[in-house]
């Protein structure tokens, strides 16, 4: 009875709206305007995001990475110490879950004071995918997109990705770095191998945030979306109970169309590869299917059964 | 009729587990009262930040060894890695490095907002402390250790100004050393860890490759520790393990008067006492154990002249500044 009268006070005082004493920001967006899409990198979420920021009323977040803030530690450097009190995230869930809530709430509303009002937020988080459950256990109002691809099809554009001369090569020369050479190029076996490891743990862990999340939620595959790109974006928006204008919808599913990307921008080593579901076959090894395969069983029987 | 109480080795027992239990419900019964009062309120609550000194510096130092005297003085608590410095400083300074000074407003630790952050990041700190120690909320003092979480000190320093800031260093070839013991297969690190991470246990497969990447740890926990050090204006204390182990009470007075915290001689020479290493018992100390040999200059016998070069190469920087000779 203590602990329930704690969390209806402690509820009552989390104040959205609030910023520190010596700041600014007045007004906070709501958490239920908020809508993440979770999955990992290569599944269409940059394509995805894009339209849905175009349609007036949302605003995008272009990867925060707020989900592998928490989820890195949580799940991979420290996943044994969840129970112990001393560690940041560990001990009673209640005490650090309403400040990862704070720190998202006021840091989506300092950057995006326009959803604070009114409108919606997209948050593309495909790489903050790892802490997708503690996400949505501290925003328990928000939506939520899992945004599904054959694990086969994202092993194989992401060791197009990864080889030398590509698209990841040029970024990092934009950021002033030289990317050093990659598995890709030398073990490229062994690199698939650790991009269907970390296809396991993004979308394992968007999945199961998935399925206990109790709010409004959709459930998208890419595969749909090539196929059908404005039935299944209108079927998404009434899932997720949102509001969308027909002549929006239309509007950025034609300017995001495949067919509108500039020819030289796409193709092999290029941001836009090839689009094509199914593509592994030509792209990957037996012996790469193989262990793709193996790696994402479960997982790949559940979201594509046959 | 009355019962038997038992023999008065049993009614100690029972003595004792009668006042644990009541200190550990007087603790939760603290806890609730600091969370009915609604945690955080409108302002800024929790710990007072003047009463936090961060221990920094990397592992295999004798951190926990000095927090542990640190402990035993009066008022003091201990928060024992909570890792908070890992939680920031990872993302900020390893996995996204290089969007930290994009001037967008994507990045969730993009230095741009960094006063968006900072804001919650401070709460965490603080509100976490009084939630986990809510006898704090009275005074006292409570000591992060916080090796671990090195890389993230610049980040916690610059959110948390007032608090108080102990560099603690010690010669990175015997932390090479001391970390390589503490994980070849049969120690205690190698038997505390997952099934996963022991088949990657390197100091047995690629020794030279575990020095290397050892060093370039101590270069970054010392090296962030360092900076956090170097512009931190508070009250602030530079430690040197080999200081401490040849001094302790002379290193310690002198870290808690550059620390500014008043603190009993005697009390310092009680918890010197209870924490030596002559007080260790003989079994848990040795090769491979967590206590392991406590000896300055040990790395001379433990290294390879290849693997000396290769810490020293790496960290020569720190090595310059810290142990010049």
């Amino acid at each position: 009875m203590i602990r329930e009268t704690w969390k209806k006070i402690a509820g009552k005082k989390t104040t959205e709206a609030r910023w520190r004493p010596d700041g600014h920001v007045s007004g906070g967006i709501r958490p239920e305007s908020m809508v993440w899409m979770f999955g990992t990198a290569r599944t269409g979420s940059t394509w995805l995001s894009a339209m849905m920021g175009e349609i007036r009323g949302y605003s995008r977040w272009h990867e925060p990475l707020v989900g592998h803030l928490f989820g890195n530690l949580y799940y991979v450097r420290a996943g044994h110490r969840s129970k112990d009190e001393h560690f940041i995230l560990g001990g009673e869930k209640d005490i650090w879950l309403r400040t990862i809530r704070s720190f998202v709430l006021d840091n989506a509303s300092m950057r995006f004071p326009e959803v604070a009002e009114e409108g919606y937020l997209i948050v593309k988080e495909p790489q903050g995918s790892m802490g997708a459950p503690l996400l949505m256990e501290a925003l328990p109002e928000s939506r939520m997109i899992l945004l599904a691809r054959d694990p086969r099809d994202v092993a194989a554009s992401n060791l197009d990705a990864h080889r030398k001369g590509s698209w990841t090569f040029d970024l990092e020369r934009k950021g002033g770095k030289e990317k050093k050479e990659t598995l890709a190029d030398s073990q490229p076996d062994a690199f698939v191998r650790s991009q269907a490891t970390r296809y396991v743990r993004d979308v394992g862990n968007a999945k199961r945030a998935y399925d206990a999340h109790e709010g409004y939620k959709a459930l998208v595959r890419y595969e749909h979306l090539r196929a059908d790109t404005i039935g299944t974006m209108r079927s998404m928006y009434s899932t997720l109970g949102l509001p969308v204008d027909e002549e929006d919808l239309a509007r950025v599913v034609e300017k995001h169309a495949w067919e509108n990307v500039p020819e030289q921008e796409k193709g092999e080593g290029k941001f836009y590869r090839k689009a094509t579901p199914g593509g592994w076959q030509e792209d990957l090894t037996p012996r790469q299917v193989e262990i793709v395969e193996e790696v994402t069983g479960p997982l790949l029987k559940e979201l594509y059964p046959a | 009729m009355t019962r038997n109480p038992g023999t008065p080795v049993r009614r100690s027992k029972i003595v004792r587990r009668l006042g644990g239990l009541a200190r550990r419900a007087a603790a939760e019964a603290e806890k609730l009262r600091y969370r009915l009062a609604g945690g955080s309120g409108d302002g800024e609550a929790g710990v007072d930040a003047e009463r936090v000194v961060w221990i920094f510096g990397s592992g295999r130092t004798g951190s926990t060894w000095l927090s542990a005297m640190m402990d035993e003085m009066d008022g003091h608590t201990v928060w024992r890695e909570p890792l908070v410095g890992a939680l920031f400083g990872n993302l900020y300074y390893e996995r996204a490095g290089h969007r930290i000074d994009s001037r967008g407003k994507h990045f969730i630790l993009g230095s741009s907002y960094k006063r968006t952050w900072f804001g919650p990041m401070r709460e965490m700190v603080l509100e976490g402390a009084a939630a986990r120690f809510p006898e704090l909320l009275r005074g006292g003092y409570l000591v992060v250790k916080e090796p671990n979480g090195s890389v993230g000190a610049p980040l916690l320093m610059e959110a948390l100004p007032e608090s108080r800031m102990v560099l603690l260093v010690r010669d990175p070839r015997d932390v090479v050393a001391s970390s390589m013991d503490a994980r070849k297969e049969g120690s205690w690190l190698y038997e505390n860890r997952g099934e996963e991470k022991r088949r990657g246990a390197l100091p047995d497969r690629k020794p030279n490759a575990y020095v290397k990447k050892r060093a370039r740890a101590y270069l970054q926990n010392i090296g962030n520790s360092r900076e956090a050090y170097a512009n931190h204006k508070g009250y602030k204390a530079l430690v040197r393990y080999e200081d401490l182990l040849g001094d302790p009470p002379g290193t310690m007075k002198r870290m808690y008067a550059s620390l500014g915290i008043e603190v009993g001689e005697k009390e310092i020479l009680r918890a010197i006492e209870k924490h030596a290493w002559e007080n260790i018992p003989e079994e848990q100390k040795g090769e491979g154990k967590f206590y392991r040999k406590a000896t300055p200059g040990g790395w001379q016998e433990d290294l390879t002249p290849e693997q000396v070069k290769i810490v020293e190469n790496i960290t020569a920087p720190l090595l310059r500044e810290f142990y010049p000779d």
